[in-house]
């Protein structure tokens, strides 16, 4: 194979797992810290985009980009700590808490994306690329875009991390999420750091929206497919440690990249949904995750 | 002696028959293209619903993959009857066929994995189809799908004339299968394998169950008529698209499973007619259609878990309730003079904090200046159970008997906090301190045993002897309850909240005597009996203490009689031979010869000669233990 598109495919490889692993980061950590499955992370993935292009676009409030991008973060915060208040937290007590949180966040996908539908019509819209030109690196031709797409999802999943890691939020969401009662005891608000959790993980969401809404016509439903995306790197990878969804969608990345050029574009996913049923079946826990099975 | 209720009686026949002969005549009556359309549509989305309850609400599985098993039912047909020419009635079985073996391929990786797990790999696997639907265009027509498949036709007659006749017919007998497949599925061995291990998956484990099998063959299961339904569909609509496998329509027959409520039968199928016409109703609406049922979903798992199904429960319960407190309210007034005439007592009515209770005391005839002697009656039976020792016991005693709340003429009351061993009691206690008693010979009868041993163990009043009939005492409960009782479907009926006339006639005979004139009165209260006396006697065993009253009993200081009839069907002698007494009369239990649950009502003249001695032995024996003092 001609090395100048095994270069090419790497590099749309990791495009495409940079995007991956900032979908993925949200629905893991919800997963992690209250142990449900959020079907409305798609849905958000949609809102984010469309918040965006509402404060950003010359048809509509016309702000910078980066305040508008800023503002949009802000209120998916907002919005996903909502949601968590309406939707998970009023059977937080219930046995079958799993089941229901599943019914519950795909309904209010439901309601998300037929809103965005009602709100901002099903013609089809796109949020200006984040800048023009390309640089090269021999062989290597990169987009300025893609260049800035990548810088950006790394810097802001080095902020969640870190945040996470080091600030006082942060560890008591991680208390929360390791043993709930514990925290409980110790003073901390659980249902409060729940809602954050879910606030950034809408965030995160929406950020991802504003990268796909760059590259592709925005749509009510843009967020499924994305959504799919996310719970194949989330199982793939496991969800273990903050960082494993994040390598998981860099590997996701790559072999979707391959299978694209292999197989064509129509039979990628098969391929992907396959690896990951494969992975199910044989290390559930995913590639990262230590064995633990509770939920 | 066996004794064998009849449960396969089933209650729900004749509400099942008018709806299956209102909807067989129906489309004769009515010609409304549009409407039949729509019922059409319900047919087949109630077999879907269904069948999906199978795997999540009877097996707990959290099986989205379900409505995959429809989509390629719906590909089947459109590639058999369309692309291959097979015979559509042909296509349509085997689209049961492929479902069934897609099913299976789907329960493998999900035999052993619980929980989350299980909707993430359904999940993934029915997308992994869809794409496999979708990339394959050469044969499924891709994202377009595929238009124009073939119609069913009998003959030459095309089933879509005379305003789609003909399928209303068909769908209707499809579901009208698919129930009778359900029915005798979830009652036979494998359905209630199916719901032992969702209710207690490592009991079921340990009884032999085989997981893993079980889950197959309920996946298999649930996907037959899944996949002939969605045959169906395309012979009906005549397109197959990949629409059938996208969140939307996931969403919209999960919303039917939940409106209706999971775990019956006959939730999902109300859920899927009242989801149909809803949506449709609201088709006109745009986005907010989705929107609408969305919050339906919502609002029901929110504030009505149990759903659609769970409110005709309520609504029945309700309508029970209200029947049986009205048979007391008419009894109330119009028999007083014949149970007086019966027992030869005053009745009158008590206000007590748990209603009204209905006492029956020869205390203003011909009782006063007796000692007291109190009658206790069991479950599901009223106090003129004793109207014959009424008329025994009365010259030398004063007789006391009342109505439990619920029963007889008395009131219903409060089922969370009134219908319990422990709130019998306390009635006991009120209706005793209301004639002024203090001390008092107590017989229990059954339930009532129960309540007599309770008051006696609870020592507010002064029982100066005991005697219990067709009550083993209980310490484990409810452990013991399996060694004190022989093991019979009898348990499930004395628990029972509705009974069918048979039922009400069958155990109205064991309990108490068969059906004649003499005993007719008693087969009426069980009639009467309010529903959730029963059911609620069982849910709240509970809150009574039972080793104390185990321990009053071993500890001796009443004199005790037990006078269990020698054929009762439900006890079994030896465990209640074999507990522990202080101060049993005899130092054994003196078993009534041929007398069967109700002795003393059977085999009178043996019982009152019986309880006659033991109550002399018990005053001689308890001023004998006065004297000293």
């Amino acid at each position: 194979m001609d090395t100048a598109i095994l270069i090419d495919i790497v590099k749309s490889g990791l495009v495409l797992g940079a995007l991956y692993a900032l979908m993925a980061t949200g629905l893991s950590l919800v997963w992690t810290t209250l142990g449900i499955f959020n079907f409305a992370h798609g849905a958000f993935i949609a809102l984010g985009a469309y918040l965006a292009w509402q404060f950003s676009s010359a048809d509509a409030w016309g702000l910078p980009m980066v305040p508008a991008i800023l503002l949009s973060c802000a209120v998916m915060f907002a919005i996903g700590a909502l949601l968590h208040f309406l939707l998970v937290k009023p059977f937080e007590r219930r046995q079958d808490i799993v089941l229901i949180s599943v019914i519950t966040t795909l309904a209010g996908a439901v309601i998300l994306e037929n809103g965005l539908q009602l709100i901002w019509g099903a013609r089809s819209k796109q949020i200006p690329p984040l800048a023009e030109g390309a640089v090269e690196f021999g062989a290597l031709s990169l987009r300025n875009s893609e260049l800035i797409l990548m810088g950006l999802v790394l810097a802001i999943l080095l902020c969640v991390g870190l945040f996470l890691r080091y600030s006082r939020p942060g560890r008591s969401m991680r208390a929360v999420a390791q043993n709930q009662d514990a925290a409980a005891l110790l003073g901390l608000n659980v249902p409060l750091y729940f809602s954050m959790v879910f606030g950034i993980a809408a965030l995160t969401a929406g950020l991802a929206g504003v990268f796909v809404g760059t590259i592709r016509f925005m749509s009510p439903s843009m967020g499924s497919e994305p959504l799919m995306k996310a719970l194949i790197v989330v199982i793939f990878g496991g969800v273990a440690r903050f960082s494993s969804p994040i390598y998981a969608a860099l590997i996701i990345g790559q072999i979707e990249a391959f299978s694209v050029y292999f197989v064509g574009l129509y039979w990628a996913p098969a391929v992907l949904f396959f690896t990951m049923i494969v992975v199910l079946l044989i290390k559930p826990e995913g590639l990262f995750g230590k064995y633990q099975r509770t939920l | 002696m066996r004794y064998d209720p009849p449960l396969h009686k089933t209650q729900g026949l004749l509400p099942l028959i008018l709806a299956a002969v209102a909807l067989l005549v129906y489309p004769l009556v009515f010609e409304a293209t549009y409407f039949r359309h729509v019922m059409i549509l319900a047919f087949i989305f109630a077999i879907v619903a269904t069948n999906w309850d199978l795997s999540l609400g009877y097996a707990g599985l959290f099986n989205f993959g379900h409505v995959a098993l429809f989509a390629v039912g719906i590909y089947t047909y459109a590639i058999l009857a369309k692309t291959l020419g097979v015979s559509p009635w042909l296509a349509i079985l085997a689209g049961g066929g492929t479902a069934a073996i897609v099913a299976l391929l789907i329960a493998l990786p999900v035999l052993r994995l619980d929980g989350i797990y299980v909707i993430l790999v359904t999940i993934a696997l029915s997308q992994l189809i869809y794409l496999v639907v979708i990339s394959w265009s050469d044969v499924t027509g891709g994202t377009s799908g595929m238009v124009t498949l073939p119609t069913l036709k009998i003959g030459d007659y095309r089933l879509s004339k005379d305003g789609r006749i003909g399928y209303y017919y068909i769908g209707l007998g499809l579901l009208a299968l698919n129930i009778a497949f359900l029915y005798l599925l979830t009652r036979s061995r494998l359905g209630r394998a199916i719901m032992a291990l969702r209710d207690n998956k490592y009991y079921a484990i340990a009884r032999g169950v085989s997981e893993a099998r079980t889950r197959a063959l309920t996946l298999t299961a649930s996907a037959v008529f899944t996949g002939i339904a969605g045959a169906f569909y395309g012979a009906y609509l005549r397109v197959a698209s990949p629409d059938a496998f996208g969140m939307g329509f996931l969403t919209l027959v999960l919303s039917m499973l939940l409106v209706g409520g999971t775990g019956t039968i006959w939730g999902p199928l109300i859920g899927a007619f009242a989801i149909s016409f809803l949506s449709e109703w609201l088709a006109g609406f745009g986005p907010w259609q989705n929107i609408i049922v969305a919050l339906a979903i919502i609002l029901v798992v929110v504030f009505y878990p149990g759903g659609l199904w769970a409110a005709l429960q309520q609504l029945r319960e309700v309508a029970d309730g209200l029947r049986s407190q009205t048979l007391a309210r008419i009894g109330r007034r119009r028999g007083k003079s014949a149970r007086e005439a019966l027992t030869g007592a005053r009745e009158r009515m008590l206000k007590t904090r748990y209603g009204q209770i209905a006492v029956a005391d020869t205390g203003p005839t011909t009782g006063a200046g007796k000692p007291a002697l109190l009658f206790l009656h069991g479950n599901s039976a009223c106090k003129e159970a004793f109207y014959k020792q009424f008329r025994s016991f009365a010259d030398r005693y004063r007789v006391i008997a009342f109505d439990l709340p619920g029963h007889g003429v008395s009131d219903n009351a409060d089922p969370e906090t009134t219908y319990n061993v422990d709130a019998y009691t306390r009635i006991a206690e009120e209706v005793l301190a209301d004639c002024g008693v203090t001390r008092v010979h107590v017989f229990g009868w059954s339930l009532g045993g129960y309540v007599a041993l309770e008051l006696a163990a609870r020592g507010t009043v002064e029982v100066t002897s005991l005697a219990i009939c067709g009550t083993p005492p209980l310490a484990v409960v409810p452990d013991d309850m399996g060694r004190a009782y022989v093991p019979t479907a009898h348990m499930v009926l004395t628990a029972k909240q509705y009974f069918s006339r048979e039922e009400a006639r069958s155990y109205g005979q064991h309990a108490t005597a068969p059906l004649s004139e003499e005993s007719a009165f008693l087969h009426r209260a069980v009639r009467r009996t309010d529903g959730r006396a029963r059911a609620y006697m069982m849910t709240k065993l509970s809150i009574t203490d039972w080793p104390r009253q185990m321990r009053m009993l071993a500890e001796g200081r009443i004199p005790t009689a037990i006078l269990d009839g020698s054929d009762d069907p439900f006890l079994n002698h030896d465990y209640v031979a074999g507990l522990k007494y202080g101060n049993l009369w005899k130092g054994a239990p003196q078993d009534i010869q041929d007398g069967k649950h109700a002795p003393f009502f059977n085999r009178t003249d043996a019982f009152d000669l019986t309880y006659f001695s033991f109550l002399r032995f018990a005053e001689n024996d308890h001023m004998a233990g006065d004297a000293p003092a």
